[in-house]
């Protein structure tokens, strides 16, 4: 009855053509927007650390992951190593040039990852679906390796993991041992946001519809005069930089150092691609959706159920949210194969026509 | 008055496309055999031949998707060896598909949107932002597949994924996706397959109309032997990978090997 886009005329190819094209949806993400900015400051730093923080940096990674498989139909099991290259680029960018703003550098780190994602997407030309996934893995063991066999990448730490040096913007600490929740927060949404607003620039325009042509019929795609080596290089080298700045996120800006090697192993690449499966290939909102789904509702599980007054122990949640999890991945998946994302855009559908049936 | 005496501009006239001595073969198998034949501007040429003749495995030597073992195909007059499905789109050559070759998870606009890539030359940069040249450059192409979509009638369907629409509609979608190429010779395979009487009267006029609205030249497989007589300005009749006849239709017709291809030969 609210949600209908009666009375809105496009006067313009370009309205036509916006990302929100119904009012409703516009009002919708600025309050989403404007909640995500306003409310924070309220929240547990605890919230904002373990919840919010995690959720957008799984979202941005999942974002940079379907750009690869959901849209240009490459699956790829390399997502966890190609963000290690992001936080281990990010690490030795800052270690030589320390004086340059650290949130340049994590901006800089994605391209180490897309130049290291072309080169193990070169295999995707010949090989295709679950193959390409294994070539995928290959990225995954051989980087793994390098992340612990070359001291160089970690400076020579005895230990083998990242020690994140304290980094300010405008006298504010947004990196480091001082920086706040708050700060960091902050920092992480806003290249969330931008990226997520590039991602939807690009596979709106020319080249999204070269990527999902190649993903719903090659031989035709080639017939339209699309180089497929190309698009598909191109593919691994945007996704990789969404990925890598999602690394390099992770590490900086929400772990704040540790042993990266388990970090970015080959689990975080499984997690990546549950969440952009469960969240809707091909759709940016699903992936966020998915990494709500496999982020937040387990942490709201584990400590929302004793908080509202469920009688349930610590090792009790942990299971208890293993098991519900695994059911709702299963309810979705059977209620809509095409994930989060296409039950959202059906509700939508029904929305606009409701209270009528048709 | 029927279809081919509607007066058609341009006059066919010089050779557009030149097959000669094509020779084709998978493994032991083959496919074609020394076929040649010419293909000139404007007109409407036919393939036709039994199930199996090879019409298709033609078609997809003059795209670039099978490199014949023999034989040269020379387009606008300049011969051309190896070549590969994007070269021949950049040079003009577009084609439609015996079965449906359409994106089936991008909407009736983005998949004839998708024909206009080669035009599109807006660097990525621009693309990141979606402003300025990226934004000029999309509307200016909208513009056009607008113009498509309507001459093909399908403005209802324009928001809808392909993968829902029937089957006839989705042929008059993949066909839009080749005129939006723009392309100097159109290769249809069978685009009235499976079609009934309406859809298939609907699809002959816009062939008829293409040529005459774009000038393209067109190269037409298709077994329905009414439409091809009433369609085509000439008729290469394949059959075994041989080519048996090639003429006017009324020549094609009365062509005794023809009707032996056609009907069988008494033993």
């Amino acid at each position: 009855m609210f949600y209908r886009e009666a009375g809105q005329f496009k006067t313009s190819y370009q309205d036509d053509m916006a990302v929100f094209p119904i009012r409703q949806d516009r009002i919708g993400v600025a309050i989403i927007l404007a909640a995500a900015c306003a409310i924070p400051p309220f929240l547990d730093n605890f919230v904002v650390g373990t919840v919010l923080v995690p959720f957008l940096v799984f979202s941005l990674a999942a974002v940079g992951l379907n750009l690869l498989t959901g849209y240009t139909g490459l699956l790829s099991l390399g997502t966890g190593a190609f963000m290690g290259v992001g936080a281990y680029a990010c690490y030795k960018l800052t270690t030589i040039f320390p004086g340059v703003n650290i949130l340049v550098w994590i901006l800089v780190s994605g391209f180490f990852a897309a130049a290291i994602g072309v080169v193990f997407g070169l295999p995707s030309l010949r090989i295709k679906g679950f193959y390409l996934a294994v070539a995928t893995l290959a990225a995954q063991f051989f980087l793994e390796w390098c992340f612990v066999r070359i001291p160089w990448l970690f400076n020579y730490n005895i230990s083998g993991a990242i020690e994140v040096p304290n980094r300010s913007l405008f006298g504010i600490p947004v990196v480091g041992p001082n920086a706040t929740p708050l700060t960091r927060y902050y920092a992480i949404l806003a290249i969330v946001v931008a990226l997520t607003w590039i991602a939807s620039n690009i596979v709106r325009g020319r080249i999204g519809r070269m990527w999902m042509a190649v993903r719903d019929m090659d031989i035709a795609a080639e017939l339209m005069g699309i180089r497929l080596l190309r698009a598909k290089l191109l593919a691994f080298a945007v996704s990789s930089y969404f990925c890598g700045v999602a690394g390099a996120v992770m590490m900086f800006l929400w772990y704040g150092g540790g042993e990266a090697k388990d970090a970015f192993s080959i689990n975080l690449s499984f997690t990546i691609l549950f969440m952009v499966i469960i969240g809707g290939l091909g759709s940016l909102t699903g992936a966020f959706f998915g990494a709500a789904l496999l982020h937040l509702v387990p942490i709201f599980l584990k400590f929302g159920l004793p908080a509202l007054g469920f009688p349930i122990g610590g090792a009790t949640a942990e299971h208890l949210t293993h098991i519900i999890i695994g059911a709702l991945i299963v309810f979705f998946l059977i209620v809509e194969p095409h994930g989060l994302a296409r039950l959202w855009a059906t509700a939508k559908q029904k929305l606009r026509l409701w209270p009528f049936p048709y | 008055m029927s279809a081919r005496d509607l007066p058609r501009d341009p006059v066919p006239g010089e050779t557009l496309l030149r097959v000669d001595g094509i020779s084709l073969a998978f493994g032991g198998v083959k496919a074609l055999t020394d076929v040649s034949f010419d293909i000139r501007k404007g007109e409407i040429r036919a393939i036709i031949g039994p199930n199996g003749a090879g019409k298709s495995s033609m078609l997809n030597c003059i795209n670039g998707f099978y490199q014949p073992q023999q034989g040269r195909i020379a387009y606008r007059g300049v011969e051309r060896r190896q070549m590969r499905p994007h070269d021949a789109a950049s040079q003009g050559i577009a084609r439609t598909f015996q079965n449906i070759a359409l994106f089936r998870g991008m909407s009736t606009l983005d998949n004839i949107m998708t024909g206009r890539l080669l035009k599109m030359h807006v660097p990525f940069f621009w693309q990141l932002w979606r402003h300025g040249p990226a934004m000029r450059e999309e509307v200016e192409h909208r513009r056009v597949v607008e113009s498509i979509i309507e001459f093909l009638e399908i403005e209802h369907i324009r928001k809808v994924p392909v993968g829902r629409l029937p089957y006839g509609l989705q042929k008059r979608v993949e066909l839009g996706r080749a005129l939006a190429m723009e392309p100097e010779l159109l290769l249809l395979d069978e685009p009235m397959a499976g079609m009934n009487l309406e859809e298939k009267e609907d699809m002959c006029r816009f062939i008829l109309d293409v040529v005459k609205q774009y000038g393209t030249t067109i190269a037409l497989i298709e077994h329905d032997m009414g439409v091809v007589m009433d369609l085509s300005d000439r008729v290469v009749v394949l059959d075994y990978g041989r080519k048996i006849a090639d003429g006017s239709p009324a020549e094609v017709k009365s062509d005794s090997r023809v009707i032996d291809a056609y009907l069988g030969v008494g033993h």
